[in-house]
């Protein structure tokens, strides 16, 4: 087989993987050629508008294993490939020289056994490592039920490595999945985590879970993605739309992948991570799932109004953040400017503060921005419904694409 | 009248020229480099300022590393006030030292930061953006046609990552290269420097990434004006990838 057409067969194999991040590692250039950038750096963007960063490959599509939501599944009738080390080491070297890439992401379909798997992906790494003394980033996936001795050799040659969940419990998994079981992911998780240096997995681990393939809620979605963060000091959780590319009756039959339910996910994630937003904030079981017309924290200042508006003269940094349409940048901005100033409207507008949404939700000086009369759920809802609408479009893709 | 002062066409001379101004407590309408066309009601000023390098440490000392940076930044974009905007920024760095990252109330302290921070975006989108191709004696050569004058800092970049290649980086808009021997970095004007060396006709290597790059997008999450506003088309024209989609 002609390289290009393994190479098509394996990336094409590899696009349903959401992460494509190279952010995280500061490994430096010692007479090879690379380096890692730590803030990460997109080198493309696909026809989809999410970030190339990295060669996103499987060394083999060929697998022992059949879950159903899998186009790489045993029982599918499709062309097989496998790429040997030295081909996946070539392309990934002619490709960085030529600042494509930042480096590469080597994930595979089990073959014979997930020990031998590794194996091979390890061989993969080390050439690329030590005999291309390749500096750039690698991302490679940790096979669940791998031995920890793998593991632990895999991870001082990467920069990151993951192990996906896919479903929030083992009942979704084992049933579209018969061969998966959540535990040995998370047993991997644990290990990461427990192995964690400076040499090893620098850039740390990530997962994804696949959303809108079977019955579970964002409520139990989030809540395991709040629990992995906790428990396994993950990165990232990437969230992925389910794509029917197989036919099966356990399987929904989407015309479109539910991307705007993955939107919200990445926003509520956000929030988890960086907001100081706890699980049950957000969501509860009588209220499990987002608000497709709202994001997640819009929703909440709307049923918590009462906490508003903030008056950004006084308000703390975590109250700061509560405001729909102030991020971590516009809060820190906005504490530090305030030790020199009184702040009011126009000195937020220069200091590249958008007001759009957050206007409905401050008083600056005690000034709210219209009549106070205004400053009821109704009204605020209705706008913040028309503002986000025309954004919304736009920015479907954009919260998976953010570096940590 | 407008007095509007001259400065070499450098950074060195420009911050010796803001320097002498500050000190002798003269508030320029205008500070313009040299082969700048005057209109009617100008009035050229050209002082007599030394090319001292010292003023660097001069620049660190009166206020500090990062504020050079963010002057240095400034000088790089193509804003056509940039020279007064950073010597306001000087002035008011004098002042204020470091503190003036949090004054972007002061509207001369959030022009200046915002197009740094313009200079700054760009230069880390052609990390990701620009594209080398090999020439037939092994140097990787790459067009690239950045807004603002990045040529230099994004040098810096390659250098640490492909220490051991020989490059060379064209800024299409100013006819400019720059060029790494494996040591150092040197910028070269386009009417001084020519390219003689063709590149392969057919690139493999190309045709794999392009391959690629065709497959790896997902069909049923299209998304045309996602991927525009995150690369934008003025770039189109030098990214491989996307040339044949122009």
């Amino acid at each position: 087989m002609e390289l290009k057409e393994k190479l098509r067969i394996l990336a094409d194999s590899a696009k349903y993987d959401a992460s494509c991040s190279s952010s995280g590692s500061k490994r430096s250039n010692d007479g090879g050629i690379g380096n890692a950038a730590f803030s990460g750096i997109c080198h493309s963007f696909s026809s989809d508008g999410r970030c190339i960063s990295l060669l996103k490959i499987l060394m083999t599509n060929a697998c022992i294993y059949d879950c159903k939501y899998c186009i790489n599944r045993k029982s599918n009738n499709i062309k097989r490939a496998i790429f040997s080390p030295e081909e996946i080491s070539s392309i990934t070297i002619n490709f960085y020289r030529r600042n494509y890439i930042e480096g590469l992401f080597l994930s595979s379909g089990i073959i014979k056994s997930p020990n031998y798997t590794m194996e091979k992906i390890i061989e993969t790494v080390k050439l690329l490592r030590h005999k291309y003394k390749f500096n750039g980033y690698i991302h490679a996936k940790a096979i669940p039920g791998a031995s920890e001795y793998l593991i632990k050799e895999l991870g001082l040659l990467v920069d990151r490595l993951s192990a996906n969940i896919e479903f929030t419990s083992n009942d979704s998994l084992k049933l579209l999945a018969p061969n998966k079981e959540t535990k040995k992911a998370e047993d991997i998780m644990n290990y990461i985590k427990l192995s964690k240096s400076r040499k090893f997995v620098p850039a740390g681990q990530s997962t994804q879970m696949i959303i809108g393939a079977t019955k579970e809620t964002d409520y139990d979605i989030i809540s395991k993605s709040e629990n992995m963060y906790n428990n396994y000091k993950l990165k990232r959780v990437f969230y992925s739309a389910y794509i029917s590319v197989n036919k099966d009756n356990l399987l929904p039959t989407l015309e479109v992948p539910p991307l705007r339910r993955e939107h919200r996910l990445y926003q509520a994630d956000w929030l988890l991570r960086f907001y100081n937003y706890k699980v049950n904030d957000l969501l509860d079981k009588n209220n499990p799932n987002f608000n497709i017309l709202l994001d997640p924290k819009a929703d909440w200042a709307l049923r918590h109004l009462e906490e508003f508006p903030k008056e950004i003269n006084k308000a703390s940094y975590y109250d700061l953040l509560k405001v729909p349409g102030i991020g971590v940048k516009s809060a820190k901005r906005i504490i530090l400017s305030r030790k020199h100033f009184k702040l009011d409207y126009n000195d937020l507008k220069k200091m590249g503060i958008v007001l759009k949404r957050a206007k409905y939700f401050i008083t600056c000086n005690n000034k709210y921005f219209i009549s106070e009369n205004y400053f009821n759920k109704n009204f605020i809802k209705t706008n913040l419904i028309l503002e986000d609408k025309e954004t919304i479009n736009n920015n479907i893709s954009q919260l998976s694409l953010f570096n940590e | 009248m407008n007095n509007i002062y001259i400065y070499n066409n450098n950074f060195i001379s420009l911050l010796n020229l803001i320097n002498i101004l500050i000190i002798n407590n003269t508030k320029p309408d205008n500070i313009k480099q040299i082969d700048y066309n005057p209109t009617l009601f100008d009035n050229l000023i050209k002082l007599n300022i030394d090319n001292n390098e010292n003023i660097i440490n001069i620049i660190i000392k009166n206020t500090s590393k990062n504020i050079l940076k963010t002057m240095y930044y400034l000088y790089l974009s193509r804003d056509d006030n940039k020279e007064l905007i950073i010597y306001y920024f000087y002035k008011n760095s004098l002042k204020y030292k470091d503190n003036i990252y949090s004054m972007r109330n002061l509207k001369c302290v959030s022009e200046a930061l915002k197009i740094s921070q313009y200079v700054s975006r760009e230069n880390h989108k052609f990390k990701g953006f620009t594209r080398f191709k090999e020439l037939k004696n092994n140097i990787l050569y790459a067009e690239i046609n950045p807004t603002n004058n990045i040529i230099y800092i994004l040098a810096i970049h390659f250098k640490k990552r492909l220490s051991n290649e020989y490059f060379i980086i064209k800024d299409i808009t100013r006819n400019i290269f720059s060029i790494y021997d494996k040591k150092d970095i040197y910028i070269v004007n386009g009417d001084n420097f020519r390219l003689y060396e063709e590149s392969h006709k057919s690139d493999f290597i190309e045709d794999l990434w392009k391959e690629f790059y065709k497959t790896i997008g997902i069909e049923s999450r299209k998304n045309n004006r996602c991927r525009m506003n995150f690369m934008p088309k003025k770039y189109w024209k030098y990214i491989v990838e996307m040339s044949d989609e122009i």
